[in-house]
């Protein structure tokens, strides 16, 4: 039992959870376990090396290094599964720093020889030692996905399944087969559709079941090459996919059969059907649930299945953005859904106008049910009365899309931005108002409120309503640096909630005392900073990831860190969403607030170098912006 | 190490106790008697100086010769059917005698556990044991009454000086058990934190250790 308690604690704390089971046995063989009452000198600056990696069970330890004058200071503090004295145990000459007790501590300690032999034989042990924040995302994505999993049910999702795997052989025919001889291969295979090659063998189109019945509906002739009906657009998704990144292209562009390649050749064809037998709540049947409601009544009914959706994803998916990216496909579809009922009843619209969605939504960046934040643009009315006319339909329209959206579980914004307010549902020249005034007279207030347009995506109507909009204002932004400036000035008095020493800054007493909260400090610095940069660089892309992506070539912030701002961004946003399904599955409502006690010791690592990274970033826009910081 | 302990009586530099090496025992009987009653099962934990050796643990259930009763079961929570295919002790004291080498003895009223061990030795055949041990009760009764001017007159009612009391009093985190080996454990991490503070009060050496603590 003394051994099975090394052993937990080793699984639970970095670097040793790096280790697989047996070599976590040898390592906890290897262990003994020292006590070193509050204010014992473990280690002494100038002294010998370390001679054992010791990592604290219980209490904490403060780390000194003498300065130029001969007093110390401390410049560390490691807390319970941190680690300390690899350093000079590896470098074998003195030992760097001063190393004492700040309270009772327990360590279990492993010696020098056993480390030495760890590191030959474990590159991850050391690795971890020359600690990155890019190399422990994915290992800590682990942990988190291997936790959903121990809550979960059986009902594992298959999304982890290369889509090779279920990958169907396909049937091929030239393209100037006729229907009717396709017809017969379909039915002798019994196989639903045939990829057609053109002369050069290449997979050019598909034809399916449904393909045969229009033909039969509209009474074509059966003599007719399968050219002329096949679907052409072939989306395909390669082999070594996840059938993950299937569904999200079906759900994207609403098809039911994919191509999977393999090396370049045609490896197999992959239907909606066979994603559905993989798993009984799939995201797909539900895209097609929300597309076969009528009324706004069915799609609430249809709707609250999306949190077990999510709960699903999250247990199958390594990365944020997938996972947001379905979440994303998904409540455009509800709100196309709502809106095109909306259409119905209120008969359509006087005058072409475009739905739009900003903030998260905006971004792609939606995780479980967020606020409502959409807006209206409709094309300029040639007369002050013709306006009047449309502003009555857009308010019926929008009041109605508002009511039925809280119906389905988006809650409404609790800042009125939404379509329904008579301010954000304004002609296309208004809008350009309201940018101008934003950009060109860029109070702090004014450009806080206007952030969140900048985001802004359209998702129903006429686009262009939108894009316009969008090369309207971005070479005011270019002209504007105060507005810049502005932007830069909320970026950077929002610091990351790590305090001296590394330490945590956490609520002081309230509902969230010893919680910091993850949206606020993590989420919408990274969203801002980025967005910032976006706009420096004229650049139309909303969601943050998209912008980063965009920018590592261009920008030298980004390109020197891009790597670690997908990753922390990713990290971040998929430990909100962990910890907002734990919420929800104890029945709460999902929230920010997350207690960094509750974190595993990588996490808490991990989060710290996101914080950190944020807190360069902005070091970084304070250079850029310093005469226009107040 | 410690071969011929008791000869060292004559050197100049005795054995510190940070570099000594120790053997935490614990033991779960049928009861108290030592004529009627046997040991159950045997834990013991090493320890080189201050650090205790997670890898080199002993535990042993065992046949118990004499009958069990109903309150002990109760208190070690060992059932006659888990010990039934168990080694009878015999088997157990070689292994346990090479496991403790010429180590200090060390344990919570280690007297009793260690009349047992004999007993069962002689009965066998065997010599009695022959290393030094101290009583973790008798150090802590010393450290209290060495505290200060007024702790002199320190005296701690009895069932103030069980192992889990005066381990809960030094924040030691343990689950209630009575298993032999993981009362062992925390024997020996109170034994951990009185080496930390015995230097402090002048217990330097082995032999000043057994001076105030010899079982």
């Amino acid at each position: 039992m003394i051994l099975e308690e090394a052993i937990g604690f080793l699984k639970k704390n970095p670097p040793f959870q790096l280790l697989d089971e047996p070599v976590l046995k040898d390592v906890a063989h290897n262990l003994s376990m020292e006590f070193y009452p509050k204010d014992t000198v473990i280690l002494k600056q100038d002294g010998p090396p370390s001679e054992a990696v010791r990592t604290i069970k219980k209490g904490s330890v403060k780390i000194l290094m003498k300065a130029e004058g001969g007093t110390d200071s401390i410049i560390d503090y490691r807390g319970e599964g941190d680690s300390f004295g690899f350093v000079s145990l590896i470098a074998g000459d003195k030992q760097k720093t001063t190393v004492i007790a700040a309270d009772d501590t327990i360590c279990y300690t492993l010696g020098r020889d056993k480390v030495l032999k760890l590191i030959e034989s474990r590159p991850a042990f050391a690795e971890y030692f020359m600690s990155h924040l890019t190399r422990y995302v994915e290992r800590t994505f682990e942990e988190m996905k291997g936790r959903s999993l121990a809550y979960s049910g059986t009902d594992r999702l298959l999304f982890t399944t290369p889509s090779g795997d279920i990958a169907k052989e396909v049937i091929t025919v030239p393209e100037d087969t006729t229907l009717q001889e396709a017809a017969q291969v379909m039915a002798k295979h019994r196989i639903s559709s045939l990829i057609v090659l053109n002369r050069n063998n290449v997979p050019a189109g598909i034809i399916t079941d449904r393909d045969l019945r229009r033909v039969v509906a509209s009474a074509r002739n059966v003599t007719d090459p399968v050219k002329n009906i096949m679907s052409i657009s072939l989306i395909r998704v390669d082999a070594n996919d996840s059938c993950f990144d299937a569904v999200l292209k079906m759900i994207k562009y609403n098809i039911h059969h994919m191509i999977v390649i393999k090396e370049g050749e045609l490896k197999g064809i992959i239907t909606n059907h066979d994603l559905m037998l993989l798993q009984g709540t799939s995201p797909l049947s539900f895209v097609n649930d929300i597309e076969k409601q009528q009324t706004i009544e069915d799609l609430v009914t249809v709707s609250a299945k999306m949190n077990t959706i999510i709960g699903l994803l999250l247990q199958e998916s390594t990365k944020a953005s997938s996972i947001t990216g379905i979440i994303t496909e998904i409540n455009d579809r509800l709100l196309k859904k709502v809106i095109e009922i909306a259409e119905r009843k209120f008969g359509q619209p006087p005058v072409p106008y475009c739905f739009i969605v900003y903030g998260s939504e905006g971004r792609k960046e939606q995780t479980f049910k967020t606020d409502q934040d959409n807006a209206i643009i409709y094309a300029d009315t040639p007369s002050a009365e013709a306006e009047e006319e449309a502003e009555k339909y857009f308010s019926a329209l929008a009041g109605f899309i508002k009511d039925s959206l809280i119906q389905i579980g988006f809650s409404s914004c609790r800042a009125d931005y939404m379509a329904s307010n008579p301010k954000w549902r304004k002609p296309l020249k208004r809008w350009k108002e309201y940018f101008e005034n934003w950009i060109s007279r860029p109070t702090p207030e004014a450009v806080l409120k206007s952030l969140i347009f900048f985001d802004m995506r359209p998702v129903h109507g006429k686009f262009s309503l939108c894009n316009e909009l969008g090369s309207f204002y971005m070479p005011l932004i270019a002209k504007n640096k105060i507005f810049l400036g502005q932007m830069a000035n909320i970026i950077v008095k929002n610091s990351p909630p790590i305090g001296f020493l590394k330490s945590f800054v956490v609520e002081k007493s309230g509902e969230h005392k010893n919680e910091f909260d993850l949206k606020l400090k993590g989420v919408m610095p990274l969203n801002d900073i980025i967005r910032l940069f976006a706009l420096e660089s004229g650049i139309k892309l909303t969601a943050t990831l998209d912008r980063i992506g965009a920018l590592k070539i261009t920008h030298p912030a980004v390109k020197e860190y891009h790597n670690e701002l997908m990753h922390a961004f990713e990290f971040i946003m998929m430990l909100r969403m962990h910890y907002q399904y734990e919420q929800i599955k104890e029945g709460r409502s999902p929230e920010n607030f997350i207690n960094p006690d509750k974190l595993s010791n990588l996490e808490k690592r991990t989060i710290r170098e996101a914080f950190h990274l944020i807190s360069k970033l902005q070091g970084t826009v304070v250079e850029m912006y310093k005469p226009l910081i107040v | 190490m410690l071969a011929g302990f008791f000869s060292r009586k004559d050197d100049t530099a005795p054995l510190a106790i940070g570099e000594a090496e120790y053997t935490v025992i614990d033991t779960e009987l049928t009861g108290l008697d030592l004529k009627k009653d046997s040991i159950v099962s045997i834990g013991a934990v090493r320890m080189k100086g201050a650090r205790i050796d997670i890898g080199a643990s002993f535990y042993q259930l065992i046949h118990p010769s004499s009958g069990m009763d109903h309150k002990n079961i109760l208190i070690h929570g060992i059932t006659p059917s888990e010990v039934e295919q168990k080694p009878a002790i015999d088997a157990v004291l070689d292994e346990l005698s090479a496991f403790c080498g010429d180590s200090v003895i060390v344990g919570h009223f280690v007297s009793l556990d260690i009349n047992f061990i004999n007993k069962e030795l002689k009965r066998t055949g065997r010599k009695n044991m022959k290393n030094a041990a101290v009583d973790t009760c008798k150090i802590y009764e010393w450290i209290k009454s060495n505290e200060g001017p007024f702790s002199r007159h320190y005296t701690a009612r009895r069932d103030e000086l069980d192992l889990f009391s005066i381990a809960r009093e030094y924040s030691i985190s343990f689950n209630e058990g009575h298993n032999a080996l993981s009362d062992a454990f925390i024997t020996a991490q109170l034994f951990q934190r009185f080496l930390s503070s015995l230097p402090g009060s002048g217990v330097k050496s082995i032999r000043d250790l057994l001076k105030i603590g010899k079982a």
